[in-house]
């Protein structure tokens, strides 16, 4: 099992809220990318276990949700909104700063694992633009200086 | 002027506690619903008070209460809408962070009203912070018996789910929504059966927005005749404007409904940012057609900016100044939606990525004649013709360009590059 | 104009007024009268999405175009289904599929029979306005023409694929099966198969055949022939008693392909693949194409002439010497029916023979006719009406793998139409997904719960009012719930709930099977049954369904092929015959074992292989051993022919026509697809040969014989049940010392009886037979897929490889019967109920 304790103890206890027991694929779902940072197969089939619900559902369902990295990817996966609001405030130019501080391109991971990065699409922080999501936490009203802050911050921390 | 109603205590730190929500007025509406009220009285008040949806249709929220049927043998359910993911829009967040309980007493007396006895909020999966506050929100609200059973004593029995997504703009749609509560694919549904008749588990259910849901409190408790003492006849209330973009102080702004545009963007928005001018203005979320700087004057009400040519949808206004290509503005929202849709309906799926590589051709400068020609047909051919208003919503932002830009769009063809160069920066 | 009366609807659609029922769609009423609207996405047997959008009609006052196939009627509407912004807004639709869908349909299957070649052919669409590079989905490099096998049989091109989902839907709505899927989202969208599985249910070729472009297809049929080189044959299925309708695709003398031609009474238009790829055995290689005759040790090639009149001297002799009762006959029950007829009719009139039978693979059957068994399976039963039970309770029947099709009816009546199912089975089968309670019971102890629920039926008051109860519980064993419940091993809990459904339920479907009708025990089981149907109130409200297990069982008891028959029967064979055999006959059983005791000297056996399918293997060899003189006719050679005298080429199912009577009684009839292959004979043609050189012909022209078939068919009794209650004894066996595992001889999921084996399609599922055990099971034995196990019995010991089912879940062994290679009846023990078995690693060395 990849799943440890506290994750199955966890989905069980969705699964027993929902009137059914297939409303918790998604909650499930959550979990095991709270524990591991992304989703596979072998997840899946696990999932599939604990909730009594076929492993093509799990899979379905994953495949179609975009929020869960399907492969490996670093400590901190920083995500630019590159949508509208942000981007009229630079959010390309902040792609660009991320790009060059942590000498990788989009997509990429930092070679220590820490820092992954990717764009994404609108995280419903259009007034506070432009901004940034390191994990489940929000980052606004960048600027370069609050950048370099903060990345500072996370390598101390890891 | 702002008129904060929803907003009221938003800046007031002890609002997110159950305690600080109780000290300023909190649950009074619902003990009242329960003790004082029967389902239909409620109903009756929130029709009165002419509520529209705030989640972007604009339909009146007591009315689809009352499409569920009476005495069905089925439970129904109640579902607060807080997936808010369209680009531009970022009010329901802010009342969840800020407001939780005003969140939930809502909720609570929707429920009540349709006779739901679970009830769930379906939280936008990368909103960490609201999420927090909801999950903490609904546990103290369980432990001072606001939920859970026999309510105020009354032998009401509610629960609270929050359910979060996992990224994904359609999960908003309320069909797509059931889906993915289901543990479906989020793909929308056809209508009809519509969600009021057979929703959630095939049981009849009502989808709200969260902010309609907000307002459901302050109705009860000041009654619909001071509700519709503000707004217009038609738009009566206030309403959260998500003010993003070129402006020098972006926020959200609540607002009675029928205020001038430009009173939002000049006088609470601190006017267009850099120095420069006004070229356009999205005023309802991404999806809505652009209105032009001539139009700043448009009273913000569902009538007013239908009659401009475009709607007030979900009230995310995004304000564009003269320095951006308009080419540019489309390219990225396509994207968005060639990204977003679910795949389930062919024009949807099949047009969307079509326009995002005609549309990206163009403003990398590779277009050709007869394109933007082909750009408006393919709109034609998705607009209408889908299984949920994602296709409407790709289609009718790039039409609108196409008609008050065109010369614009022209120049990328004629000149592969750019008439109005962007200038932003990352500062 | 509109008028609305009752549930009927009116509306006009292309200026046509048209009345039609309530609650159907625009798409449907159109179609009734002759308005075909395209469709990708709709499916007559799936609920609507309307996802694909080509089947947009205009309808007046409705300011879109909507969706015919998940719009409905409504009275007075105005329906335009070719209007030119129909043909436009379809048009659209097409341009937005032809997108990304490669126009290779020069080299794809689908060429000729595909709705989307269809449907842009007739919109007259000759041009794209897409001037980028089509997308292209490949998955496997090394494979050509973008194709990723999915499983055995099915091979996918995800660039044609269209997102119609019927696929995906079909497979979970209709078949309860979870290997394929839709996987990502938007234009990324892939059909695919579940995660580390392959599509390989019994019902995959399925999405094949709904499949409306060329992005499933499957390996059997590809790159073979052009569809419109073919023509096509009406067949019937012959691989289990369903009677699915099929269609035979052929050219020349060859075969292409099976699909359905769909009956909605039976089939609604569903095969599985044992139907859809056992068309392959008919031109697998190694059929036999000419006569055998023995001379010294070998078989050598005879010619029709020869081997009719050594057969006809030999029976002769015997007749003459010791008269016709030392003749036996043992034929093939999936036999079309005029065949099973001209044997019965050649034992009975020319040899004076009552020793027929066609239950050749069934424990030992009583030596009399058993009347409640009869009664049983006689009832009236449909398939289609399994929809309108509200309650179906299955006893003694692996379901999927005995009757696919009919398993799809009933879970058609739970998942659609919201039926409770109740299973009552000695282990686990795959109706337990949807089953409220699925009741593994001890093996060998059915009556015992039968009786159980009986009980309980009356303690709680449940029973109908008009048959006495009174005396009932005197006349079973056991006749306390706690007994009951004890010896099955189901707790009195669950017995009581399901007696109370029974009671609270409308319309029952009592579903038995070949779990117990090929069992010692049937007439007490037979008993137990009957009296649960009238506690249950079924005669009136619901129906009992006997499932039989071959293609035509249900004919050959109809026409008699047994040696007992009740009084009417005889009398209406003598009536037609003029002539009926005095003895008393011998079933397989008894014949086998008076040869054995050279009582019996000959024995004609047309299409079966006892010495590889007959219950005691050692049993069977014995007794044909002693034999002086045997006649085997078959497709192929098997263990059986190798003994035989003479050996005589038999036609397939496809080389001739014929009929075959299925579980619910329905005569179907089939045409000749190809003609018969070498000297092959259809099996009436050899016993009107062999009747022919000893007394005379036995039918004057195929009319004469078809008119003799269909009449005795016909002739079909469906008794009532009457409110009786009948003695149930008990008859439970123990294991014994150190065989203590339960085995059960099966079919494997993709294989029928004795020829599916040679079906290259089939054989790509299972080509071997296996032990079929339950993951707890495999782990105490240490055993992972394809680990050898010793399987021994009291009588004899097979090895064969593992296979650990997820279905399976207590500790009972399963084996499979089909492949020659290994004949796993030489395990099973004629006189005991249950064959308890030890298993034992094969240690490697
Ligand atoms: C593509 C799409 C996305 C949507 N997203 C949201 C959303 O994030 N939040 C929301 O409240 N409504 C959203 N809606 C609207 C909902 O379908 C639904 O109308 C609304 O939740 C009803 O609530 P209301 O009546 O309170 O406005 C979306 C609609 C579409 C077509
Ligand atoms: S593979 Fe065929 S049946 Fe399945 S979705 Fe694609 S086109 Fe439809
Ligand atoms: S057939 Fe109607 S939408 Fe596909």
């Amino acid at each position: 099992m990849i799943l440890n304790e506290q994750s199955i103890a966890e989905i069980r206890e969705k699964m027993v809220k929902y009137p059914r027991r297939k409303s918790a694929i998604l909650p499930a779902l959550t979990v095991a990318y709270r524990q591991i940072g992304h989703l596979n197969e072998d997840l899946y089939g696990e999932i599939s276990k604990i909730i009594e619900i076929p492993v093509v559902e799990i899979a379905e369902a994953a495949s179609f949700y975009t929020m869960f990295p399907k492969h490996p990817v670093g400590k901190y996966l920083i995500q630019v909104c590159h949508n509208i609001s942000c981007a009229l405030l630079g959010a390309d130019g902040l792609v660009r700063y991320l790009e060059k501080k942590l000498e990788i391109r989009k997509g990429e991971t930092t070679p220590d694992n820490l820092f992954t990065l990717i764009t994404v699409e609108c995280l419903g922080s259009c007034s506070t633009a432009p901004m940034m999501q390191i994990n489940d936490r929000y980052y606004e009203n960048l600027t370069r200086e609050k950048v370099d802050t903060i990345l500072d911050e996370l390598r101390k921390q890891a | 002027m702002e008129k904060r109603v929803l907003f009221k205590h938003i800046d007031d730190p002890e609002q997110v506690t159950v305690k600080g929500y109780v000290s300023n007025g909190g649950y009074r509406a619902w003990e009242k619903a329960l003790k004082s009220m029967k389902p239909a009285d409620v109903i009756d008040e929130v029709k009165r008070s002419g509520l529209r949806g705030r989640g972007g249709a604009g339909f009146p929220a007591g009315l689809k209460w009352s499409f569920v049927p009476k005495g069905s043998p089925r439970p129904s359910y109640l579902i607060c809408n807080a997936d808010e993911s369209e680009p531009g829009t970022c009010k329901d967040r802010e009342l969840m962070e800020c407001d939780p309980h005003g969140v939930i007493e809502g909720i609570a007396i929707a429920a009540y009203a349709i006779g739901s006895h679970i009830s769930f909020i379906y939280i936008r999966g990368e909103f960490g912070g609201p999420i927090r506050a909801m999950e903490r929100a609904i546990e103290e609200a369980y432990a001072k018996g606001y939920l859970g059973r026999n309510i105020f004593g009354s032998g009401y029995d509610l629960e609270l789910i929050a359910h979060t997504g996992g990224g994904a703009y359609i999960c908003g749609e309320e069909t797509a929504l059931l889906n993915s509560l289901e543990g479906e694919r989020g793909m929308s549904r056809i209508r009809p059966p519509f969600p009021a008749v057979e929703g959630l588990y095939a049981c009849p259910t009502v989808v709200n927005n969260v902010e309609t849901l907000s307002t459901v409190p302050h109705i009860i408790n000041n009654g619909a005749a001071w509700y519709t003492s503000m707004g217009t006849e038609k738009s009566p209330g206030t309403k959260i404007f998500s003010l993003s973009g070129h402006v020098n102080k972006p926020a959200n702004y609540e607002l009675e409904l029928g205020t001038p545009l430009s009173y939002l963007i000049n006088d609470l928005g601190g006017g267009i940012s850099g120095g420069h001018r006004l070229k356009a203005i999205i005023p309802g979320g991404s999806s809505t057609p652009f209105l032009l700087p001539g139009q700043i004057e448009t009273p913000l009400d569902y009538e007013s900016l239908t009659e401009a040519g475009s709607m007030l949808g979900s009230g995310g206004v995004i304000v564009v100044h003269d320095k951006t290509c308009i080419v540019w503005v489309i390219e990225r929202l396509i994207h968005f939606y060639r990204h977003e849709s679910c795949g389930k309906c062919t024009p949807c799926r099949e047009g969307t990525g079509w326009l995002e590589q005609l549309i990206s051709r163009i403003e990398r400068g590779e277009g050709t004649p007869g394109d933007l020609e082909k750009i408006d047909s393919i709109c034609d051919n998705i607009m209408g013709r889908t299984i949920c208003p994602l296709g409407d919503a790709a289609v009718m932002p790039i039409q609108s360009t196409l008609r008050l830009f065109r010369d614009e769009w022209q120049y990328h063809i004629d000149h592969k590059s750019c008439l109005v160069k962007s200038e932003f920066e990352f500062a | 104009m509109s008028s609305k009366n009752g549930d009927k609807v009116t509306l006009t659609i292309d200026g046509r007024e048209v009345t039609v029922p309530k609650g159907i769609t625009v798409l449907e009423a159109a179609r009734s009268i002759g308005i075909d609207i395209p469709t990708f996405c709709w499916h007559p047997k799936l609920k609507s999405v309307g996802a694909c959008r080509i089947c947009y009609v205009e309808i007046a006052k409705m300011p879109k175009l909507a969706v015919s196939c998940a719009t409905e009627v409504m009275p007075g509407m105005v329906v335009h289904t070719e209007s030119e912004k129909v043909r436009q807004g379809r048009r659209a639709v097409l341009e937005f599929i032809l997108l990304n869908h490669p126009l290779d349909c020069p080299t794809c299957d689908k060429g000729g029979e595909c709705d989307l070649q269809d449907h842009t052919f007739a919109h007259g669409i000759d041009d794209s306005r897409f001037d980028f590079a089509k997308y292209r989905f490949i998955r496997d490099k090394k494979s050509t023409f973008d194709d990723f096998r999915l499983g055995p049989e099915i091979i996918r091109n995800q660039n044609r694929c269209i997102l119609c989902y019927k696929c995906v839907r079909a497979n979970k709505e209709v078949f309860g099966e979870y290997d394929i899927g839709a996987f990502q989202r938007g234009n990324s969208t892939e059909i695919d198969a579940a995660p580390g599985q392959e599509i390989d249910s019994i019902y995959s070729g399925n999405l094949v055949e709904i499949c409306p472009v060329g992005a499933l297809t499957n390996t059997d049929w590809r790159y073979k022939i052009r569809v419109w080189k073919t023509q096509t044959a009406n067949s019937v299925c012959q691989f289990c008693a369903d009677g699915c309708n099929l269609m035979l695709w052929k050219d020349r003398d060859r075969i292409y392909r099976a699909t359905s031609r769909c009956n909605d009474g039976i089939d609604e238009g569903w095969i599985c693949d044992r139907g859809r790829y056992g068309y392959q055995v008919t031109d697998a290689g190694g059929r036999l194409t000419t006569p055998l005759i023995k001379r010294g040790e070998r078989q050598e090639p005879a010619t029709w002439d020869e081997a009719v009149a050594l057969i006809a001297r030999r029976f002769k002799e015997i007749k003459d010497k010791k008269g016709g009762v030392c003749i036996g006959g043992l034929v093939y029950p999936g036999l079309d029916s005029a065949s099973l007829y001209a044997f019965s009719k050649l034992f009975r009139t020319v040899l004076s023979s009552n020793n027929v039978d066609f239950r050749t693979d069934y424990k030992m059957l009583p030596e009399k006719k058993d009347d409640l068994y009869t009664l049983m399976t006689l009832q009236k039963f449909s398939i289609a009406d399994i929809e309108k039970a509200d309650l179906v309770l299955v006893i003694g029947s692996d379901l999927i793998n005995e009757h696919p099709i009919t398993n799809l009816r009933v879970r058609k009546a739970v998942t659609r139409n919201g039926a409770k199912l109740y299973t009552l089975n000695p282990f686990a089968t795959k109706s337990g997904d949807i089953s409220v309670d699925e009741m593994i019971h001890e093996v060998g102890t059915i009556e015992a719960l039968i009786n159980g629920i009986c009980i309980s039926i009356i303690e709680q008051k449940l029973a109908p009012s008009g048959p006495d109860t009174s005396r009932f519980t005197a006349m079973i064993e056991p006749n306390r719930l706690e007994d009951a419940s004890r010896l099955s091993g189901i707790e009195d809990k669950r017995i009581i709930s399901l007696a109370k459904a029974l009671g609270a339920a409308n319309n029952i479907s009592l579903i038995t099977g070949e779990l117990l009708t090929t069992a010692i025990a049937r007439e007490n089981i037979a008993a137990a049954i009957l009296n649960l149907a009238i506690l249950a109130g079924i005669p009136g409200q619901g129906q009992i369904g006997f499932l039989s297990k071959y293609a035509n069982s249900k004919g050959a008891e109809r026409l008699g092929v047994m040696p007992h028959l009740d009084s009417r029967k005889i009398s209406r064979l003598k009536d037609l015959w003029g002539e009926y055999p005095e003895h008393e006959g011998m079933g397989a059983d008894r014949l086998i074992l008076s040869a054995k005791k050279e009582e019996i000297d000959s024995i004609l056996v047309i299409g079966c292989d006892p010495l590889s399918c007959y219950p005691d293997g050692q049993f069977v060899r014995e007794g044909i051993e002693k034999l002086d003189f045997l006649v085997v006719a078959d497709l192929f050679e098997t263990r059986t022919t190798q003994a035989a005298d003479v050996v005589l080429p038999l036609s397939s199912v496809a080389e001739s026509a014929g009929s075959f009577v299925n579980l619910e009684g329905k005569v179907q009839q089939f045409d000749r697809a190809i003609k018969p292959i070498g000297q092959t004979l259809p099996g009436y043609e050899i016993c009107n040969l062999i009747a022919s050189e000893l007394k005379g012909p036995l039918y004057d022209s195929m009319k004469a014989l078809q008119e003799e078939t269909v009449k005795l068919l016909e002739a079909g009794d469906t008794p009532e049940l009457d409110p009786v209650f009948h003695e149930v004894k008990l008859a439970v066996e123990k294991p014994d010392g150190d065989y203590n595992v339960p085995l059960y001889v099966v079919d494997q999921l993709h294989h029928f009886g004795h020829l599916t084996e040679k079906s290259q399609s089939l054989s790509a599922f299972c080509n071997e037979a296996r032990l079929e055990i339950s993951p707890s099971l495999a782990e105490r034995l240490h055993a992972t897929n394809g680990t050898l196990i010793r399987i021994e019995s009291e009588v004899g010991k097979v090895i064969l490889p593992v296979f650990i089912s997820e279905n399976v879940d207590n500790e009972v062994a399963l084996v499979y019967r089909n492949f020659s290679a290994t004949p796993v009846n030489v395990l099973q023990m004629r006189k005991r109920r249950v064959d308890y078995v030890k298993l034992t690693r094969v240690e490697e060395k």
